[in-house]
């Protein structure tokens, strides 16, 4: 833990903001790291870390402010520029070639004009070995599980002689005999002067290894600091500690709850490859179930299983039961006509149709399920209700005909959610329902979530928000590596406990 | 405003017409439109089944495969002393048949629609043509009544102008008016979504396939009666270009939930009033298709800015 003050700055960022369509995900953050230290990035989900960190290695421009390399003022165009000046950065998905082997990736880009596999092969089989990297080099990609898989990216960003690697939550899908070997690497790595930033959600590995430690939140730095001067509960409470409050995030006391009505759906055992492990819970009618998790817990998966929409694991893989009947639902449409209704977190990719308008959008609801018993359309039923639902959920835009993909973020998301409760649920689940979404959407989305509570449907609002999740819970789950691991009421919970069962 | 593509497409062969009828002898005659109307009748009903398939963001190679082969079939079991009936029904158990496979296979297997297809299309044309057929042409038998269709008119107008309009009209009901016509548009549009919604994707799929093969053998019978024979070698000629041309030129995205059965006469009529004129021109048939395929081409690149998939805002990771 010793950090020698003499030891150089290698990187420096000057008041560096990036927006993304005029939304800050990074606000006039200043940040250094110094030659052959580790240094920690920590944060919730949304908080930066990963645009911070994708600035440097060139991935993505920011909007305004200065990054300084080595003293020099510069910005890398590309993560090529970037690689080649010194700076790898190893993503969260690998982004190796799966079609090529081991060594063909780990000399891409870097290839002669003529190359010879056999040469290639055996100046990869040392190279890795020097690492003490257990890895064949003449092995597909594909063929790999995610550690080697790793492996092979730190092996490349190491061969290209960077000098400073940022390794985006490393550990996430690690086993621990792995996890151990892999921070034996980093420390070499420092020993051998190389600069490291390390993403995580994991406080323990981060207290253990670095040797300072950066905490965003919402975009801004927080806290900054040598690692001797932090423990766990530091760290949480500066994750954590909002000053926005206010009407839109209100802490409701005991009093304001919703009791729980008939249990609807119990699952028990949920198992999911290796992403959702024995996950057992309840969700009952007339409340808010609030899901808590951070990124990489299962708790999309988990939901994306009870809709259907992935299947749990045929053998060992658990129950799910509606109304104490066990169901195992093969496609969503099954989960539809049962009134199970996912809303989905990425709108764009599996939300809506985005060549059509806002009235095909929602009368698909309609169209899908066996709710719409004729199969001759009526056009004038469609007209009635997209006005009807338009009107309900105040979607704006100029005319009903208005296609979906150019209403704003929050209208796109109330489409979504109308098409939902068209199909008349008993169960709907909220995926991150409010991301990219602009203020005032977000205060009616939540009032729509809490009618449809009062009106005794079960509601179930995964979240990577906390304020979002304390104001809009009758009751809070949290997820973490795949299982529900603790139960909170939000009278009595605080920001601080659930991020503090949340994180490992 | 922004003209969209069917528009332009309709402008253009508008201005084709005049100036061919401006400018060819021969061409603005009641005979010549009549027969220009009858060329395209049979490619606008392949073009139909195309438009399904493609619409619901996939592609059938197998068509013109499926339209030959079915009706040598059918006309060879005719030649061989098969009752109607029973031939008939045959050949259509065999159509319905590959449907479903190149359906179950695209839907189920997840293999992808273009080498389904194409592979389908080719085992079609192998085996009917080695097991099934004795000779490349299989001829009407006397007395049959497709000889007697092929010769039907009504006002002058050959029958199969009314039967491509009127499968035109069955299309167009089907797309714009039934639930799984609807599905069509919604699959070819955001299958991940259209599932997600509830929607039954994998037997919407495998329905596309089984429309797209039987409209195919209708084409055929239509091409036996109006010929009075079937020549397979067609299954080796430019017709399936023809086919994606028409739907493609038309205005229907090849990446799927856009279009109609408009698009495709607007297509069928440009392709059948500039095939036309080119015959008229004597322009040479290796220089006919040189010119379709650049106008292929051409229409596929203007698909592709017109209907662009927008990658880029795909991708939200975390910020």
């Amino acid at each position: 833990m010793l950090v020698d003050a003499t030891k150089e700055t290698i990187i420096r960022l000057e008041g560096v903001t990036k927006a993304y369509r005029g939304v800050p995900a990074v606000k006039n953050v200043s940040f250094d790291l110094r030659r052959g230290e580790i240094h920690a990035l920590l944060g919730e989900n949304g908080a930066g870390k990963s645009t911070l960190t994708k600035i440097v290695a060139g991935v993505v421009e920011m909007t305004s402010g200065k990054m300084f390399h080595r003293g020099k003022e510069i910005s890398y165009a590309s993560p090529h520029a970037a690689l080649n000046a010194g700076i790898a950065m190893v993503f969260q998905e690998t982004s190796l070639v799966p079609s090529m082997t081991v060594a063909q990736n780990l000399y891409l880009g870097t290839e002669g004009f003529l190359n010879r596999l056999r040469g290639i092969y055996i100046s990869a089989q040392q190279f890795l070995q020097s690492l003490n990297f257990p890895v064949d080099p003449t092995a597909m990609v594909e063929t790999l599980g995610a550690a080697k898989r790793q492996m092979v990216e730190i092996a490349r960003a190491v061969h290209h002689n960077a000098e400073i690697i940022i390794f985006d939550e490393p550990t996430a899908t690690l086993t621990p005999e792995e996890k151990r070997h892999f921070f034996a690497l980093i420390r070499r790595l420092k020993s051998q002067g190389v600069s490291i930033v390390f993403i995580s959600h994991a406080l323990e590995e981060a207290l253990m290894l670095s040797d300072r430690i950066t905490i965003l939140r919402d975009g801004e730095l927080v806290s900054s600091g040598e690692t001797s001067s932090y423990d766990r509960n530091k760290i949480i409470s500066a994750m954590v500690g909002r000053t926005l409050s206010g009407e839109l995030y209100r802490q409701r006391d005991g009093t304001q709850l919703r009791k729980a009505g008939k249990k609807v759906l119990s699952v028990q055992d949920l198992s999911m490859s290796n992403v959702v492990r024995n996950n057992s819970f309840s969700i009952f009618q007339g409340q808010i179930t609030g899901v808590f998790g951070l990124i990489g817990s299962g708790r999309t998966e988990t939901f994306k299983v009870v809709s259907g929409i992935y299947k749990r694991d045929f053998k060992r893989g658990g129950t799910i039961e509606l109304d104490d009947k066990p169901v195992r639902y093969a496609v969503p449409r099954d989960a539809v006509n049962d009134g199970i209704v996912y809303v989905t977190e990425d709108r764009k990719s599996e939300g809506f149709f985005e060549t059509m308008s806002i009235a095909e959008n929602l009368f698909s609801g309609l169209l899908a399920a066996g709710r719409e018993k004729s199969s001759v359309i009526s056009m004038s039923e469609m007209h009635q209700l997209s006005s009807e639902w338009t009107q309900k959920l105040n979607i704006k835009a100029i005319n009903e005909n208005a296609r979906v993909v150019e209403l704003s973020g929050g209208n796109q998301q109330k489409v979504v959610i109308g098409r939902g409760l068209v199909q008349k649920p008993r169960l709907v689940i909220f995926d991150e329902p409010t991301r990219g979404v602009d203020v005032g959407a977000i205060a009616e989305i939540h009032q729509i979530i809490n009618e449809l509570a009062d009106q005794g449907l079960a509601v179930v609002v995964i979240s990577s928000y906390l304020p979002e999740i304390l104001n809009l819970s009758d009751r809070i789950l949290v997820c973490r590596q795949g299982r529900i691991v603790e139960e909170f009421s939000p009278s009595e919970s605080t920001e601080e406990k659930i991020m503090y069962a949340a994180v490992h | 405003m922004r003209l969209s593509q069917e528009q332009i497409v309709a402008s253009i062969a508008v201005l084709i017409f005049a100036a061919a009828s401006f400018a060819l002898p021969g061409f603005f005659t009641p005979e010549n439109i009549v027969s220009i109307v009858r060329s395209i009748s049979v490619l606008g009903i392949l073009a139909l089944g195309m438009a399904i398939v493609i619409i619901g963001r996939g592609i059938d190679l197998s068509a013109v495969a499926i339209m030959a082969m079915s009706v040598a079939w059918y006309l060879q079991l005719l030649n061989d002393g098969s009752s109607d009936g029973a031939a008939l029904m045959l050949v259509l158990a065999g159509v319905l048949c590959i449907g479903l496979l190149n359906g179950f296979l695209v839907a189920y297997a997840d293999v992808p629609a273009i080498f389904v297809t194409l592979a389908s299309g080719s085992f079609v044309f192998g085996f009917v043509r080695s097991q099934l057929i004795t000779q490349d042409a299989v001829p009407v038998p006397s007395g049959h009544w497709l000889q007697s269709l092929g010769g039907l008119r009504f006002l002058d107008i050959p029958v199969e102008v009314f039967i491509f309009a009127g499968l035109a009209f069955l299309v167009f009901l089907f797309l714009r008016y039934t639930k799984w016509g609807r599905y069509v548009y919604y699959a070819g549009d955001n299958p991940v979504a259209a599932r997600n919604v509830g929607m039954p994707i994998r037997p919407m799929l495998v329905l596309r396939y089984v429309i797209s093969a039987v409209i195919s053998l209708m084409a055929g019978l239509l091409t036996a009666a109006s010929l009075h024979s079937i020549n397979t070698r067609v299954v080796n000629s430019t017709l399936l270009y023809d086919i994606v041309l028409v739907a493609v030129i038309g205005g229907i995205g090849l990446s799927g939930g856009k279009g109609g059965v408009r698009n495709v006469l607007y297509g069928a009529a440009l392709i059948g009033i500039m095939l036309n004129a080119m015959t008229i021109i004597d322009i040479p048939l290796i220089y006919q298709n040189l010119i379709k395929s650049t106008i292929l081409l051409a229409a596929i690149i203007i698909d592709g800015f017109l209907n662009p998939r927008d990658e880029q805002t795909a991708q939200q990771g975390d910020i």
